[in-house]
């Protein structure tokens, strides 16, 4: 019983934090007045490849032909980009695992950015 | 592993059992609030309105006084005919009407070249045309009958090197004529109409079965293939013979007028041509949409840069991508594509960058004046979705201005309606931007405009665009 209570919680909980990421999809420059920082050079890979194989189908890493994947959890995206899921595809014979991983920092990178106040 | 699942599955949702929500899927047609405010901009950058009450604007130029020109595109999707118009906004702030045309729109494209407009006739119902006119709006045809009469049209115009350069768009979705084209409305008027190669190209002869919907008989059917007219069937290893002028390319005639000659092709609706500073043409392609005989699926919107001679990769190729085969082009529960061209003119090209899928980025315009910023990156803009007309999406796509470095693809957002989620206007509640069609940055000036067609509605009968909902925006960079 204990152990059921104990999954419960983090069932709940890992909902509500995809719930509260969800309502924080917007990160585009006109929204947070800022854009990612691509001195760092995998940084710079990453939004390049984002753009390349990603944008289509969630521009601005917002929803559009998929749902949106700014706010999600990075274990989460870096999983669907390899394995695919529904009617994604998988990527992993397509973008390298390097590349991923550069995704992966570039849309954590993204989801620092935070909603102007005039906005 | 079963926590894992459960993310996922919420994450995801499930996308077949999911409703269209696109941005043209309003209830009420609300009437057009304009509020300048509501556009979000990045820091530093301000909007306002510059006109409003038009009908399906679709480009402007400026001449060389820096008098500001519009033009009205005349036909909508949706089947609408009106008068296309040609206007110029005057110093007391209202409209002259300089030119007018007749039920052959859209007018698609406006440019101003060494004393001279140019605008670009969609030819919906006559075929496309193009067009030299005076500022006083006398206008002189300069070539006519260009292969307009199918879903796409011609489209816009840039000038270089004494030549007009100009986008054409492909007659279908994917290269077969099928039941969509009749909701289009054009295969009833031109049954014979069918998307032309611009050389000869190879069939694989793969067909398609549908209802015949030229017969009254609902159990009469049609087998139609690629590159042929309705209830045409084609065979492994047919020739369809390539001529100029021809659908799904880049042509070009002599400033005075003249026969078209291709410059590249196996582009399926090239809508925005842009000049870069360095002299290079740049392209917008409309993609494939989840509709007709032969639908495709998640293809983004393109910018392609012009290289001459080269195809593109239409019909069988999207963004450089083969679909033949691939999970990923294939309608979610329908089957993989399959390739109707035996072989390909060249190894297909990689793209500059990509746009959302149904985003329709349509008009571009270059920066070049370090006063605004941004030199040397296009600026485009995005008309949004049409679903669920052109296949479901998630989530309003487009609808806004987006900005693209040719050199790395990366493309931002520039000017997007503020809210919590990206959508229109009319969907938001509030004043912004509708539909974006085409972008001109003021030739002095540290300014951009906006041209932004009106609210479009979308239906199970097809768009309802709505007259006197156009607007003209002006973007400029606070000093």
């Amino acid at each position: 019983m204990a152990k059921t209570n104990e999954l419960s919680k983090y069932i709940v909980a890992i909902s509500l934090f995809i719930i509260a990421g969800s309502c924080a999809t917007r990160k585009s420059e006109p929204i947070t007045g800022a854009v990612v920082d691509r001195s760092d050079t995998r940084v710079a890979n990453g939004q390049e490849k984002y753009n390349r194989y990603c944008q289509k189908c969630h521009p601005a890493g917002e929803a559009g032909l998929g749902p949106a994947v700014n706010g999600k959890p990075n274990f989460l995206k870096k999983f669907q980009a390899k394995h695919g899921l529904g009617v994604m595809p998988a990527f992993k014979d397509i973008i390298s695992k390097q590349d991923i991983k550069d995704i992966g920092l570039y849309l954590k990178k993204l989801d620092k950015l935070k909603k102007r106040k005039d906005i | 592993m079963l926590i894992l699942l459960c993310i996922l599955v919420s994450h995801t949702g499930c996308y077949r059992m999911k409703k269209s929500k696109g941005g043209g899927q309003i209830g009420k047609i609300p009437p057009r609030v304009i509020n300048a405010q509501d556009i979000a901009l990045p820091p530093g950058y301000t909007a306002e309105y510059v006109a409003s009450g038009l009908t399906f604007p679709s480009s402007m130029t400026f001449d060389d006084q820096g008098r500001m020109y519009v033009i009205e595109a005349g036909y909508s999707y949706g089947e609408v005919w009106l008068e296309p118009k040609l206007l110029r906004l005057e110093n007391d702030g209202k409209f002259t009407t300089l030119a007018t045309g007749g039920k052959n729109g859209p007018w698609t494209s406006l440019i101003f070249h060494e004393g001279y407009l140019y605008l670009s006739d969609g030819g919906a119902a006559e075929g496309g045309k193009i067009f030299r006119v005076t500022t006083d709006g006398e206008m002189k045809e300069l070539v006519s009958g260009l292969p307009s009469i199918g879903d796409h049209h011609t489209d816009h115009l840039v000038i270089k090197d004494n030549y007009i350069y100009f986008g054409q768009g492909t007659a279908t979705n994917s290269g077969v004529v099928g039941e969509d084209n009749m909701q289009f409305g054009w295969l009833r008027r031109q049954p014979e109409f069918h998307d032309i190669p611009c050389k000869d190209i190879t069939l694989t002869g793969q067909n398609y079965v549908t209802d015949n919907i030229l017969t009254e008989d609902p159990d009469d059917k049609a087998t139609t293939g690629a590159f042929v007219p309705f209830g045409t069937s084609t065979t492994n290893g047919q020739v369809i013979k390539g001529r100029v002028p021809c659908t799904g390319s880049i042509m070009r005639i002599p400033l005075e007028g003249g026969q078209p000659e291709m410059v590249a092709w196996g582009l399926r609706n090239p809508y925005g041509l842009a000049l870069a500073p360095n002299g290079d043409i740049y392209i917008s392609e409309n993609s494939y949409d989840d509709r007709g005989s032969r639908p495709i699926w998640g293809t983004g919107d393109v910018l392609w840069k012009l290289e001459p001679g080269l195809w593109y990769g239409y019909p069988d190729f999207s963004a450089g991508v083969e679909l033949a085969g691939k999970k990923g082009f294939a309608v979610p529960g329908k089957d993989l594509v399959k390739p109707v061209m035996k072989d390909y003119p060249n190894k297909a090209p990689r793209p500059v960058a990509m746009f959302g899928v149904h985003s329709s980025t349509n008009g571009m315009d270059f920066s070049t004046n370090p006063a605004f910023g941004h030199t040397g990156e296009v600026f485009a803009a995005e008309f949004g979705d049409m679903a669920p007309g052109v296949g479901k999406v998630w989530a309003p796509v487009g609808f806004k201005v987006v900005r693209a470095n040719v050199q790395t693809g990366v493309v931002e957002d520039f000017a997007v309606n503020k809210g919590k989620k990206n959508a229109p206007a009319s969907m938001l509640g509030k004043g912004g931007l509708e539909r974006p069609l085409a972008v001109k940055f003021h030739p002095s000036e540290a300014a951009l405009y906006i041209v932004d067609f009106g609210i479009l509605k979308m239906t199970k009968r097809g768009p309802e665009p709505q007259t006197g909902t156009g607007v003209i925006w002006k973007i400029t960079k606070k000093r």
